[in-house]
């Protein structure tokens, strides 16, 4: 404090009484807006879906359940009866085991193209660096539903790449458009932009020194990248893990226009059983599968971070 | 051949006395082509990647100017402008335009608002159950859109907000609240607190030191997640569609009908034109975009 007041204005303001109260408190109501927003719209919403899968009808969920055209409801407590109904649906299984692979193939696919990407980014140099840090951001700006078209039109049985190819001479090539295997392929090319990014800002806060050291410790190209930017760069990569699953678990759009009426992913399924069919508890019951599915790869990042948080502070 | 020559003329040079003659352009767009072409031949893996992303838009964006265009033509067999005209002056189409702006400049309003002054209290101030706000924001993201919309619908059919304005405005709002919160907060944490310190020092009150030395090195944050923010409203396809139908169809939401029921060309030409908003907005935010200020923001600070 002498320090302090040996300079002019260096001082810090301190506000006493109740103006003090309220500017030490700002911060956590400020925070506290946007986490009840996500209470009251994210939150309940959750528990009012798993209360009408379990049969519970009454109160917020009344106005939803007057829709059903089929449902099933407890007479007193809970039901697992619509969850054993709906596991008993032909098609079912077959649409959870598509939602399933789709999203592991999807963001196995998509670690490998942007890892691919990011480690060239990283160590090329001139013509071929500029090239590929242009076209790898391309996917960002064209809208969701825009690019699944243009991808389904291209990649489709006589789609555009099939003209192309017949004026190549090459008449008879399957494609996978339309298919569960393009949906695939629209989810990489959509994440492309969001999963370079995040890894390759991994793989530049990553000291050249420590590259270096390696490569003169005459490392060969595989193990500096296992043993110094893989464990450096293991953060964001679950990042984009985890954002890609739980994305691929919550799309609508992709498998909608890219993919077959059947088997189709659970998000196609959910919305159609919402405002075509009128089953709205089946909807909701696809709705907590897809949560309990998306819980696995949350906790994972929510683990990582919080363990990057921890290192942080003890630094 | 062509090799030769341009190396050729490479080694005879300029004349002497104009280093920066009329012919280093044209020199220069030959080295440019041959190295591009060496290169092209080195590297199949970037003209895989380049056709993989590229080539699919090309073809859409080539459609928009087909009369009409059929398998197994590689290229249209008749060339018009005509489906702009008619995309154009169809009612439903340029109202759906005008929705989709609106919903995107209100939603994105909404949530900085809601959003901001926590993206400044997380970055910049310590206090108790910080980390554990954060992580219920990102609760947001931590479900699943599609089964979020269909949870929420129940919510919104309780409180009357299906169909409604305003229930649009949350569903697009909800989506764009951890980009808002978490990427400006990545931002404001980075600003050097012995800037803030200096500025005080020398008498600054604390709003003029928020206003003049943190809000502008926390600005390149702002405005990716606010540019972000309004491009996922007006892309937003699947919570407008459980939504907002039939009231109010958005571009993206029309995008469905037209898959359906419109002639290709037709469908080309309202990509192009959805597409164009994206493209403008994106390429004002690019130098920030891509310097990292995006990868920090899905990271605690």
């Amino acid at each position: 404090m002498s320090a302090e007041t040996a300079l002019p204005g260096r001082a810090p303001r301190r506000r006493g009484g109740l103006t003090g109260l309220l500017a030490a408190a700002a911060p956590a109501v400020a925070g506290l807006l946007p986490v009840l927003v996500t209470l009251v719209f994210v939150g309940l919403p959750v528990v009012l879906a798993v209360l009408y899968t379990l049969g519970y009808t009454g109160g917020l969920n009344q106005p939803e359940s007057q829709l059903a055209t089929h449902q099933i409801v407890a007479q007193h407590g809970l039901t697992l009866g619509a969850w054993q109904h709906i596991f008993g649906e032909p098609g079912f299984l077959e649409n959870l085991w598509t939602t399933a692979w789709v999203t592991v193939a999807a963001t196995v696919a998509l670690v490998v193209v942007a890892w691919a990407i990011a480690l060239y980014i990283r160590f090329a140099t001139g013509f071929g660096k500029r090239i590929v840090s242009s076209l790898f951001v391309v996917p960002i700006f064209v809208p969701g539903v825009i690019s699944s078209y243009a991808l389904v039109t291209f990649w489709q049985n006589h789609g555009r790449l099939a003209g192309i190819l017949y004026a190549l001479g090459l008449h008879t090539v399957s494609l996978p458009g339309g298919t569960n295997v393009s949906v695939v392929l629209g989810l990489v090319w959509t994440n492309i932009p969001f999963g370079v990014l995040l890894i390759a800002a991994g793989l530049q806060s990553v000291p050249q020194p420590y590259v270096d050291a390696a490569r003169d410790a005459s490392a060969s190209w595989f193990m500096i990248v296992r043993t110094v930017l893989f464990p450096l760069a293991k953060l964001p990569t679950l990042v984009v893990v985890t954002f890609i699953a739980v994305g691929t678990l919550g799309t609508y759009t992709i498998p909608e226009i890219m993919g077959p009426t059947s088997p189709q992913m659970l998000g196609v399924n959910m919305a159609n059983a919402y405002t075509s069919y009128g089953q709205p508890q089946d909807a909701e019951i696809m709705a907590v599968l897809v949560f309990l599915m998306a819980i696995v790869f949350s906790v994972m990042y929510v683990r990582a971070n919080t363990a990057e948080v921890r290192r942080l502070e003890r630094r | 051949m062509t090799t030769t020559t341009a190396e050729s003329e490479t080694l005879s040079g300029p004349p002497a006395g104009s280093l920066f003659g009329e012919s280093a352009p044209r020199r220069r767009a030959e080295v440019v082509a041959r190295r591009a072409l060496r290169f092209a031949g080195r590297n199949a893996g970037i003209v895989l990647l380049g056709l993989f992303i590229l080539a699919p838009l090309a073809t859409l964006a080539i459609g928009a100017f087909a009369e009409t265009w059929f398998y197994p033509s590689a290229l249209p067999s008749q060339w018009s402008l005509s489906w702009w005209g008619q995309v154009l002056t169809t009612q439903g189409l340029s109202r759906s335009i005008e929705l989709s702006i609106m919903f995107a400049v209100v939603s994105t309003l909404v949530s900085a608002v809601l959003c901001l002054p926590a993206a400044y209290a997380f970055g910049r101030r310590r206090f108790r159950g910080k980390t554990a706000m954060m992580m219920t924001i990102f609760a947001v993201n931590a479900f699943p859109k599609i089964g979020l919309y269909i949870a929420l619908a129940s919510l919104l059919y309780a409180a009357n907000l299906m169909g409604t304005f305003a229930g649009v405005v949350v569903v697009q709002s909800l989506t764009t609240i951890v980009t808002m919160t978490w990427i400006p907060a990545g931002s404001f944490a980075a600003v050097p607190k012995p800037l803030e310190e200096a500025a005080r020092d020398t008498g600054a009150s604390s709003w003029r030191v928020f206003r003049t030395v943190t809000l502008p090195l926390a600005r390149p944050g702002i405005l990716v997640a606010v540019i972000l923010s309004f491009l996922s409203c007006m892309d937003e396809a699947q919570g407008t569609l459980l939504v907002g139908v039939p009231n109010y169809v958005t571009m993206p939401v029309q995008m469905y009908t037209l898959i359906d029921s419109f002639p290709g060309p037709a469908t080309a030409v309202f990509s192009v034109l959805l597409t164009l908003p994206s493209v403008v907005l994106l390429l004002v935010a690019r130098r920030y975009l891509f310097d990292g200020t995006l990868a920090a923001g899905y990271q605690l600070r």
